[in-house]
């Protein structure tokens, strides 16, 4: 048995070497002739496909796979989508192995993500300096497009197709200050970037305008909250529960009745999922309506519900096929630019700024703002939830 | 090859000397030795010295940069060189000490931190990495010293307990840094970025040339393994590893012989800790950030599994260990080369299994009939129950498993249910029925693996080294280097 | 006051959670000396089994029988498959690796955690799996209950806090008096001496077994009645429940529930009365001295060795 192992483990090297080898692409010291866009070309997702962040990281790589299989033939491209999992339990450095992976391949014309904002700021400057455009779907870090304290973490090819946190935090304080009349607020973080980035720039809105802030902070494995609403008091008005998880926000809401609190949920574009977070009463900002509300979008929609029976529609997806979208229409502007040739990836980064989409599947029409990588005039909706559980519109 | 246990050890013809209890004299002839061709093979790879080995590590690890130009490679080459010194550190705590430290990834990343700290743009600090370096390498000792107190009074299980809260804690202050009292210390959950790169003389390595990983790194990487791993060879054949292995046999018998047991324990985790946090300093040089999530449990777990599957004890063991885990996992990533493995394993268990007999021939004719059967079969029933690829191994395949265009979700459950319920099966079976069941259980397998599996990279990477660590511990308990060890519980 | 009743109650119904899982941890230690890495992951299976059982018949929204048959039927399809998992899982993963050092069936454990919570995600997605219990007959689960001053205490707490106190209760009686329970006791004791005094070793290592992953099967429904469920989630609470079974004294039955208790309401003072980032911080270290001063944990033995 032992020598056979022994052999066996042998082979196993071997053909990892080999494996390797035959699998690792050449660098990107681009091939003269250019790739002609008659040819596949690789596009990559890299956002959380395992772990604990899964959920998000499946549903959006069910939306890009939608997107590529309608849109990709339409233009005229051949696209494979390819996948990179970044786990957010093992930090930076799989973004970083993926951004390496994704570069070295000449074939890889665009990345959608990175996914968090983690992942983005450790490998924007590896895609940057390789002239990879990556736009993402869901990292709202405000640091990444804006300069904040002197600082940029992110770079000129980092775009993304979602506002940040400086338009989303100040929307829902100003209008917990001025429709809700809020004496008394609860803000939450869950101890990582999203929600620290939101609730700091809640905590500062409404100190400045007045408003007694008490901050909370749970660590993100919590799955029980209910010594956390305890500590909510009897008196608060609302409280701003910023998490990502929609059946988390649904849970807490329940627990809040069950333990008799009357503060008004809060919540941000992270819970905005009509099917899973739908206790009545709540609040949930969103940088887009109910997109099952937009008529242009009842066939997209159907189609995904096509490929993916029993799944429910998310806030996470929709924002991705707009990358890629974005990034399929930068990728045909070039090839039309080059005449059916794209000489490098950097062709397909120079367009991307200049892409507008007309049916924007979050609504209304799409451009890229003149001064940063955001959309233009990005703004955050308020929505109510209803006695049945429906969304609407209020600010 | 096998550090752990002296070479040196003389046994006279007529038996064991005065004074040399004859079961441990006689422990190194306990090695099974294999009969034939192979077993000749290893008794004179067994003969090389030991710094052959690693002449041709060095050799290969050098020339593969130059064989492939890859920006990728060269990456994934520097996080396995990575792992392999965190294995190597590991290994002397939990193989030679015999301490289970539960804890082992707070060391890392307090090197890493300490370096994010000194080196970035933080506190304004920027030292030189001839300083830094060995600096960074004494703290880590010392909170390895730290970590160690609470050995004196606990051993074994519960030992490994205390340094699991330790790592727990280290995650905590790490992501709750950017607030002790007042001050920003660790960046919290946001980290430190704008770490300075690895200096020497004035003149700074930088990371990356055009977004293409720099090899220079590599090479740092590979040449800091050498040193750790010739340094820590060499503090084993020393009084000190002596002692660290007596006390990993029996810790009460070494105390009773007077061995300074409560020292042993602090410098093995000492030693330990300090081999992290140099570690630690390259990968925070390199990736040019630190964040909390770089050190969880999982990170930890997966550094173990690369030890223990190597063979703790034996240095060259967990280095082996370390490459097969994360190359496999690099090379799961892809679908194509995923497909290339999957079959390859296939192959190769078949092969073990049987060895070149004539049953061999039979399971294999009767699979790949089976197959061509079935997809013949569903193809006349349907032609979109059985579609055909285009291009290269999965194409070839795909006239041989039957690949739906479009999957039902149940059917993907039933079968990977039924495909494990079969498998289970098989093991148990023995003789003709086990003959009959396999070409069905193995054709299923395939048929699970493209329809199932290869879509869905993320989680199969995951389950391929579930199923790998547990068939490879039934298979070799002492991991694939390791010695055949009896335990003192 | 009533802050403190409230985190009280909160104390109870997340401990009796870890209490569950920790007695698996202990009950496996004590027969095997084996840490089970794939216990919190038996957990999460039961939490899906629930969620799958709650469906067939019918979803909490209209459930086709009572919600009291509908909790006992769950509870009991998710005992029923873990204990299923936990011998299957036994038998496959551990047994061979019987005479192994012991780090080899840890690594082994480790592995069947991976395959685990991986091939649930592969096979049913990573999507959260809501019981929606609030819809169970219009939220009566909430609105019910009893009140200790302004504190009102819903009746799912109280079934949580009643039915984990049950099972320890049946799991008390079977070990201490039952035959089997008692060759369980011996072979914990002494599993080399148990064995020359004719007991099946083997049959009573699937008892054990049966008895902890069934209790994790129970305790993943009960927690997936409250929260909503994933096929990570196992690795976390794993985490917990081994936590706890640590201080209570692992190998000890009484002291995986007193641990269990212990460890949920640190979690809940901690967070109801200092709520900073810190808490975590303030409840390691304190299990860190804990564990220093008392090693053996609470209600442990303390390991005497003859030579």
């Amino acid at each position: 048995m032992k020598k056979a192992l022994g052999f066996a483990l042998a082979v196993l090297v071997a053909s990892a070497a080999a494996g390797t080898a035959q699998g690792g692409p050449k660098t990107a010291a681009a091939p003269a002739a250019g790739l002609s866009c008659k040819s596949t070309l690789k596009i990559a997702i890299v956002t959380p496909l395992t772990g604990q962040a899964a959920f998000l990281g499946q549903e959006q790589l069910s939306w890009a796979k939608l997107a590529v299989k309608q849109l990709a033939p339409a233009m005229g491209l051949r696209i494979q989508l390819l996948q990179g999992d970044t786990p957010v339990e093992q930090g930076a450095n799989p973004a970083q192995t993926l951004a390496q992976k994704y570069v070295s391949d000449s074939r890889t014309v665009g990345i959608i993500g990175p996914s968090t904002s983690g992942a983005a700021v450790a490998s924007s400057q590896t895609y940057f300096q390789a002239g990879m455009a990556h736009i993402s779907p869901s990292a709202t870090k405000t640091d990444l497009t804006y300069t904040v304290d002197g600082k940029r973490e992110g770079t000129p090819a980092f775009f993304r197709v979602i506002p940040a946190d400086n338009v989303q935090g100040p929307t829902d304080a100003a209008y917990m200050v001025k429709t809700l009349k809020v004496k008394k607020v609860v803000t939450f973080d869950f101890q990582e970037p999203y929600s620290q980035g939101l609730a700091a720039a809640v905590d500062s809105y409404l100190k400045a305008h007045g408003v007694s802030v008490t901050h909370l902070s749970a660590p993100n494995t919590t799955s029980d909250y209910s010594s956390y609403v305890t500590k909510v008091p009897n008196d608060a008005d609302v409280v701003f529960f910023p998490t990502q998880q929609p059946p988390a926000a649904q849970t807490f809401a329940e627990q809040l009745v069950e333990q008799g609190k009357k503060a008004t949920m809060f919540s941000g574009d992270g819970s905005d999922t009509p099917a899973q977070y739908n206790k009545p009463g709540g609040y949930v900002s969103n940088f887009a309506p109910d997109i099952t509300g937009i008529a242009s979008d009842k066939a997209v929609i159907a189609a995904w519900k096509k490929d993916n029976p029993g799944k429910q529609v998310g806030s996470f997806g929709p924002p991705t096929y707009g990358a890629t979208q974005v990034l399929l229409t930068a990728i045909k502007n070039a090839c039309t630019a080059g005449h059916g040739t794209l000489k490098s990836r950097k062709d397909v980064l120079r367009q991307v700024k200049k892409v507008r989409i007309k049916n924007w599947i979050l609504g209304g029409s799409f451009r890229f703002s003149t001064k940063t990588n955001d959309p233009l005039n990005a703004k955050f909706y308020i929505f109510k939830i209803q006695s049945d559980g429906s969304y609407k519109l209020v600010g | 090859m096998t550090d752990s246990t002296p070479r040196d050890l003389h046994i006279p013809a007529e038996g064991p000397a005065v004074g040399q209890d004859e079961w441990v004299a006689r422990h190194t002839e306990r090695r099974l030795v294999r009969g034939g061709r192979l077993g000749v093979v290893e008794q004179r790879l067994r003969a090389a010295p030991w710094w052959a080995w690693l002449v041709l590590f060095a050799a290969a690890a050098s020339l593969i940069p130059v064989v492939e130009s890859s920006g990728y490679v060269r990456r994934v080459g520097f996080d396995t060189v990575i792992f392999m010194l965190l294995a190597l550190g590991l290994n002397v705590v939990v193989g030679w000490g015999g301490l289970l430290d539960l804890g082992y990834i707070a060391f890392y990343g307090v090197g890493a931190y300490t370096y994010a700290i000194f080196d970035s743009d933080k506190f304004g600090m920027h030292l030189p990495t001839i300083v830094a370096v060995p600096a960074i390498t004494i703290v880590g000792a010392l909170v390895g010293l730290l970590v160690g107190l609470p050995s004196r009074r606990l051993s074994g299980d519960y030992l490994a307990i205390v340094t699991l809260f330790f790592l727990e804690l280290f995650e905590t202050v790490a992501t709750n840094g950017n607030q002790i009292f007042g001050h920003d210390i660790t960046g919290g959950a946001n980290g430190i970025l704008g770490v300075d790169p690895l200096s020497f003389f004035g003149h700074q390595l930088a990371v990356q040339h055009n977004g293409i990983f720099a090899v220079s790194y590599y090479y740092v990487a590979v040449a800091l393994f050498l040193v750790v791993f010739v340094a820590l060879r060499f503090v084993n054949l020393s009084r000190v590893g002596r002692a660290w292995r007596s006390l990993r046999e029996d810790p009460l018998a070494a105390e009773v012989m007077g061995m300074p047991v409560n020292w042993l324990k602090l410098t093995a985790f000492a030693t330990g800790a300090a081999v992290a946090a140099l570690t630690g300093t390259l990968a925070t040089a390199l990736s040019a950030s630190v964040f909390p999530l770089n050190f969880s449990p999982v990170v930890l777990i997966t550094v173990y599994a690369m030890v223990i599957l190597g063979g703790s004890g034996s240095q060259a063991g967990v280095a082996l260990g370390a490459v097969l885990v994360n190359v496999l996992l690099q090379l799961l990533q892809n679908p194509d080369q995923a497909r290339v493995l999957f079959y390859l394993l296939v192959v190769v268990g078949v092969i073990t299994a049987f060895r070149w007999s004539r049953t061999l021939a039979v399971v294999s004719a009767a699979t790949v009939a089976l197959g061509f059967a079935v997809h013949a079969v569903v193809s006349s029933i349907d032609k979109t129950w059985a579609t055909i690829g285009h291009s290269g191994f999965s194409g070839v395949l795909s006239h041989w498993v039957v690949v739906p265009g479009a999957l039902a979700p149940w059917v993907g459950q039933v079968s990977y249910g039924v495909l494990i319920a079969a498998a289970l099966a098989v093991t148990q079976l023995r003789g003709v029925p086990r003959l009959v069941a396999l070409p069905p259980t193995i054709y299923l397998a395939a048929f699970v693996w493209e329809n199932v599996m290869l879509p869905n990279p993320g989680p199969t990477r995951y389950i391929v080294l579930g199923l790998l660590l547990i068939v490879l511990m039934i298979a070799r308990p002492n991991g694939l280097l390791g010695e055949r060890r009896v335990e003192i519980v | 006051m009533d802050t403190f009743i409230q985190l009280t109650v909160d104390a109870l119904t997340l401990g009796s959670v870890y209490a569950l899982v920790a007695l698996g941890y202990s009950l496996v230690y004590g027969v095997l000396k084996l840490l089970n890495f794939a216990h919190g992951d038996v957990f999460m299976v039961g939490s899906f089994i629930g969620y799958g059982a709650l469906h067939a018949l019918g979803g909490s929204a209209s459930p086709a029988v009572p919600v009291w048959l509908l909790l006992v039927l769950i509870t009991g399809a998710a005992m029923a498959g873990c204990a299923v998992l936990g011998v299957v899982i036994e038998r496959f993963a551990y047994r061979p690796l019987r005479n192994a050092p012991r780090i080899a069936p840890l690594i082994s454990a480790l592995g069947v955690s991976f395959f685990l919570a991986n091939s649930m995600q592969l096979l049913f997605g990573a999507q959260q799996r809501d019981y929606q219990s609030y819809a169970l007959s219009g939220g009566s689960l909430y609105f019910r209950g009893f009140d200790i001053g302004a504190v009102h205490v819903p009746l799912l707490r109280i079934i949580t806090i009643v039915s984990a106190l049950v099972l320890m209760v049946v799991l008390w009686f079977l070990v201490n008096k039952t035959r089997t329970g008692k060759a369980m006791r011996a072979t914990s004791f002494d599993g080399e001496a148990a064995a020359m005094m004719g007991i099946n070793v083997d049959r009573v290592i699937v008892f054990t077994f049966i008895l902890g992953s069934a209790l994790a099967g129970a305790a993943g429904v009960m927690f997936g009645l409250r929260v909503p469920t994933f096929a990570a989630v196992g690795f976390t609470i794993g985490l917990k429940g081994f936590t706890a079974a640590v201080i209570g004294g692992i190998g000890s039955i009484p002291g995986a529930m007193v641990g269990g208790l212990l460890l949920g309401g640190a979690e809940s003072y901690t967070a109801g009365y200092w709520t900073t980032a810190w808490s975590d911080l303030v409840v390691f270290t304190i299990l860190i001295a804990f564990m220093i001063f008392r090693p053996q944990g609470l209600l442990g033995r303390a390991d005497i060795r003859k030579v």
